[in-house]
């Protein structure tokens, strides 16, 4: 098992946003997490990512406790996640925000970097090389020089994807990746997942839209915090409570 | 909320290395033609807040308002100060330990500030930076008080061009590190943060160490120049390391260009050097530069550093566009 939440909860004061939660991710799976507006998804990426600590509960991420991490130190051991507000650095380029997201692999020390050693121009070499491979693959190659507060929405969402795979994830969380998207935005950032995804790299998706929900594995519906409801997509669908707290009682269709 | 700067990018630069080597050189015989002492003083003292304003300037690109920088700048002058008169320390050792004191204190304040952003760490730094003046008040029987210090022994004795030499020294190497930094990896990071610092937590970059490092390297340099000061002038007072004096910092860096490495340069040289040389006119000197800021403030979003940039960088394009006309 990949990731483990035992028991997850999360008061704001007196606010249950999210409430003993519980779910698991098998190394490869393409998990959603689903659910109305408000449910708690991305409280749920906050706690995982250590954003927020936790009120209640245990985060176990590939043999190691991450309950008490910080956000650098998920990203560390291989989390990488995208945000549905600022997903970027929006005063770099496309370029200068994938090689500004490879702090980790390889990693320099800021003595390499002021003597310009042997070691951190190699390091930055092999940096803009990974990005660039990182660009062609999610197709943004052709705005690598755009900055990133001049592109156009549905480009954002995917940089901020090609951000996220600079960590060398193993698991990946996607907060809505085609949130407000066209529909050709929305093949751009199906394509880019669908690579991401035969790279062998775990992703866990919050979504709305039901095109991006089909490809999943696995869904798991959250609806006031708490789980109501786990499987494939075509029997959570037919969940009579994932139903009723999507459409409301008199409106099950 | 969220603390925003308008960066450029890496490409805005003023001028090629073969400049700064030709300015370097210039420098390096203009003493050589300048009898005057006191153009001298001007420009020594030039040289000491370029260093002052650019590590100001560092820890701007952070994302952070360190509204205590002219307060280092006063813990450098002190502590090196004191140690040279009271202590009888050599100069050469008391400067050292005047910047390491600096550098120290701000790695300390430095670590439970890296908590705070944008307003709050500006109103914890400015209550730092009035505690420091209060302390100079407080200790008058070591620091002289609001009276200031004066009998501090000097680097090079009385004349003038020694020390025209020895800033000029300083000054290049400290710009040409502080360049380095900002130009690569760390740098990155800082303008990373600066923009977004959930994003750079999400890639790995640890936000504290990195403003800490800001904080620590700001610091040493301006503790670097607030110590070699006092040996040049010799007499200290709170006055240069208040509140104010931090602002004069803020608005020279906004006026030459908050994006751009070389805009504190060009700021200190419009509205301290240039005033400086006026002296003549001294009455309307404030008037004039009240009209340089708001000239600035409203016409050039990006300092006039920025400006020089975006007009070379528009010759540059016309240049291009003659050439492969000519070419076809």
């Amino acid at each position: 098992m990949l990731l483990e939440l035992d028991k997850v909860s999360k008061h704001f004061r007196g606010l249950v946003a999210v409430d003993n939660f519980d779910m698991s991710v098998d190394a490869g799976e393409l998990v959603g997490l689903i659910g109305p507006n408000g449910a708690g998804k991305s409280t749920v990426f906050n706690l995982i990512t250590g954003v927020w600590p936790l009120t209640k509960g245990k985060i176990i991420f590939d043999g190691t406790d991450i309950t008490d991490k910080r956000p650098h130190e998920v990203a560390e051991l291989g989390i990488g996640r995208t945000f549905q507000l600022n997903p970027l650095f929006s005063d770099f380029t496309v370029l200068q925000n994938v090689v500004a997201s490879f702090h980790l692999h390889p990693k320099s020390s800021v003595l390499g970097a002021l003597f310009n050693t042997a070691t951190y121009r190699r390091n930055e070499a092999s940096i803009k090389e990974q990005s660039l491979e990182i660009l062609n693959l999610l197709g943004l190659d052709k705005v690598k020089d755009e900055f990133g507060k001049h592109l156009p929405h549905g480009h954002r969402l995917v940089l901020g994807i090609a951000r996220a795979l600079a960590v060398k994830p193993k698991l990946l969380l996607l907060d809505e990746p085609t949130r407000g998207m066209s529909l050709e935005e929305i093949d751009l950032a199906l394509g880019a997942i669908e690579r991401v995804c035969q790279q062998g790299v775990t992703i866990v998706l919050v979504e709305h839209n039901m095109e991006v929900i089909d490809f999943c594995d696995r869904v798991v519906v959250i609806n006031f915090g708490r789980k109501i409801a786990e499987g494939s997509v075509d029997r959570v669908r037919k969940n009579e409570e994932v139903i009723k707290a999507y459409l409301g009682d008199s409106n099950a269709d | 909320m969220k603390w925003k700067l308008p960066y450029l990018s890496n490409k805005g630069k003023i001028a090629k290395p073969g400049f700064w080597v030709g300015l370097l050189i210039i420098l390096a015989v203009l003493p050589l033609f300048i009898k005057s002492p006191y153009l001298i003083h001007i420009i020594n003292m030039t040289f000491i807040y370029i260093l002052v304003t650019v590590s100001f300037r560092t820890i701007l690109t952070s994302g952070q308002l360190p509204l205590a920088h002219a307060g280092f700048m006063g813990i450098g002058a002190y502590i090196s100060a004191i140690a040279a008169k009271t202590f009888g320390v050599s100069p050469w050792l008391s400067i050292p330990l005047g910047a390491l004191v600096a550098m120290g204190v701000g790695i300390l304040i430095g670590y439970p500030f890296a908590r705070l952003r944008a307003v709050y760490y500006a109103m914890i730094s400015l209550f730092f930076g009035m505690l420091i003046i209060s302390g100079v008040k407080a200790f008058a029987k070591w620091t002289g008080g609001a009276a200031g210090l004066t009998g501090i022994p000097p680097l090079f004795g009385f004349n003038k061009v020694p020390y025209y030499y020895f800033f000029l020294g300083l000054t290049a190497v400290s710009l040409l590190i502080l360049y380095r930094l900002e130009s690569s990896r760390p740098g990155l990071n800082w303008k990373a943060i600066a923009q977004s610092y959930m994003v750079a937590a999400s890639v790995g970059i640890n936000e504290a160490r990195y403003r800490i490092i800001a904080s620590a390297i700001g610091c040493l340099f301006a503790g670097i120049a607030g110590a070699t000061y006092a040996h040049y002038s010799t007499v200290v007072g709170p006055t240069s390391f208040s509140f104010m004096a931090t602002i004069m910092l803020l608005i020279y860096v906004v006026v030459g260009g908050v994006g751009n490495f070389t805009g504190p340069i060009v700021g200190i040289f419009l509205l301290m050097t240039v005033p400086e040389l006026l002296r003549g006119f001294r009455e309307y000197v404030p008037y004039i530069s009240a009209a340089i800021v708001l000239i600035v403030v409203f016409l050039m979003p990006k300092g006039v550093a920025g400006l020089v940039n975006s007009f070379l960088s528009w010759l540059a394009e016309l240049w291009k566009k003659r050439r492969t006309r000519d070419a076809s």
